[in-house]
């Protein structure tokens, strides 16, 4: 089943909710296709909502990561919104880092963060 | 011509998520693409089984509700039939369970593996806190087995300790190619990077869990067991 994650643009910013199981392809997508979108659009800043996602797995995480740090390199910045307590819970107690990302309790606070930036 | 995923996801969209849906169709297996109007009586009570036990762990509210609505969109008359089964899965409700052999050999598995586990993690009483992490670390283990080894099984087990609380044994195998002594040392050390994984998984099982244990021989085979105890 072919599928690709759909890239929404909020002013400068693009924005992706990610509602389905990562996998290597999908994730090499999406970076792929969020770099040249930050490219066309000028984009200040990327954001991934993962408010739909109940487990982060040491995988996930550097899918995560890897993204965030290629969005860092094109000169945006890239924040993760919607991490659930649980979630976050596991992360720390499995000594996982989500260090190339910065992170927002949701979507409003990540715009108005980026928005500052300006 | 609406099949049962369809009708189902309709209802279900806003309440659980579409990942969790995703595994609960992949449990249905071909009932999920069945039209409606061809199911079966006994179809029907496997699919509403199946849909309680999932509305109830993962919807956050009126769960009773949603699964009646399942339970009307499949067919008026299904709804008497699982109003009884609903009552019988509430009264009964074990604290342990029979062992559960899920096996593992694409990447839906995983899914599958993780979410299934996670359930089980409830059933048994373990915290909200507790089962999520249980996933995860299933979710590793699973991962590992299909990254490194092809196929493999991840076992689920209710275990009781001395104190007579209710834990959960996971225990996941495979025969791949096994973990060099040089590797498995770079792995605990935390050096080692793979290229697929973080090279951490394992390192982060070994943090989650109460008790770890790993039985690794190359040209072998590789087996996890660890422990979640329970919670008072």
């Amino acid at each position: 089943m072919e599928q690709e994650l759909p890239i929404i643009q909020i002013r400068n910013c693009l924005l992706v909710s990610i509602q389905t199981e990562l996998h290597d392809r999908l994730a090499l997508d999406l970076q792929a296709s969020l770099m040249d979108r930050v490219r066309t659009v000028n984009a200040r800043g990327v954001i991934l909502d993962v408010s739909g996602v109940e487990i982060i797995d040491s995988y996930i995480t550097r899918i995560l990561n890897d993204i965030g740090k290629s969005v860092r390199f094109m000169g945006a910045e890239c924040y993760i919104v919607g991490i659930r307590p649980a979630v976050a819970m596991t992360l720390i107690e499995m000594g996982v880092e989500l260090d190339s990302v910065s992170t927002a309790l949701n979507l409003d606070l990540a715009l108005e963060k980026l928005e500052l930036l300006q | 011509m609406k099949t049962v995923e369809k009708e189902i996801g309709a209802i279900l969209s806003g309440t659980i998520s579409s990942i969790t849906q995703r595994s609960i169709f992949n449990r249905l297996g071909p009932l999920a693409t069945t039209p409606v109007h061809q199911l079966s009586a006994s179809d029907r009570a496997t699919i509403m089984r199946e849909l309680e036990n999932s509305v109830r762990l993962f919807a956050r509210s009126n769960s009773a509700q949603l699964i009646a609505s399942c339970a009307k969109a499949l067919e008026p008359g299904a709804a008497a039939a699982v109003s009884g089964a609903a009552t019988a899965v509430a009264t009964a409700a074990p604290a342990t369970l029979a062992p559960k052999k899920l096996p593992i050999e694409q990447e839906k598995d995983i899914a599958t593996a993780r979410l299934e586990a996670w359930s089980e993690a409830v059933r048994i009483g373990l915290s909200k806190f507790a089962s999520v992490k249980v996933a995860t670390a299933v979710s590793e283990l699973a991962r590992n087995i299909v990254f490194y080894a092809g196929k493999g099984f991840v076992e689920l087990r209710s275990v009781q300790d001395e104190r007579g609380l209710v834990g959960l044994q996971i225990v996941a195998s495979d025969d791949g190619p096994g973990i060099p002594q040089e590797k498995l040392q770079e792995i605990w050390a935390g050096t080692y990077k793979s290229q697929r994984g973080m090279g951490k998984g394992l390192v982060a099982v070994k943090k989650l869990v109460d008790d770890f244990h790993l039985d690794t021989r190359p040209g072998v085979g590789t087996t996890v067991k660890c422990v979640f105890k329970g919670e008072r």
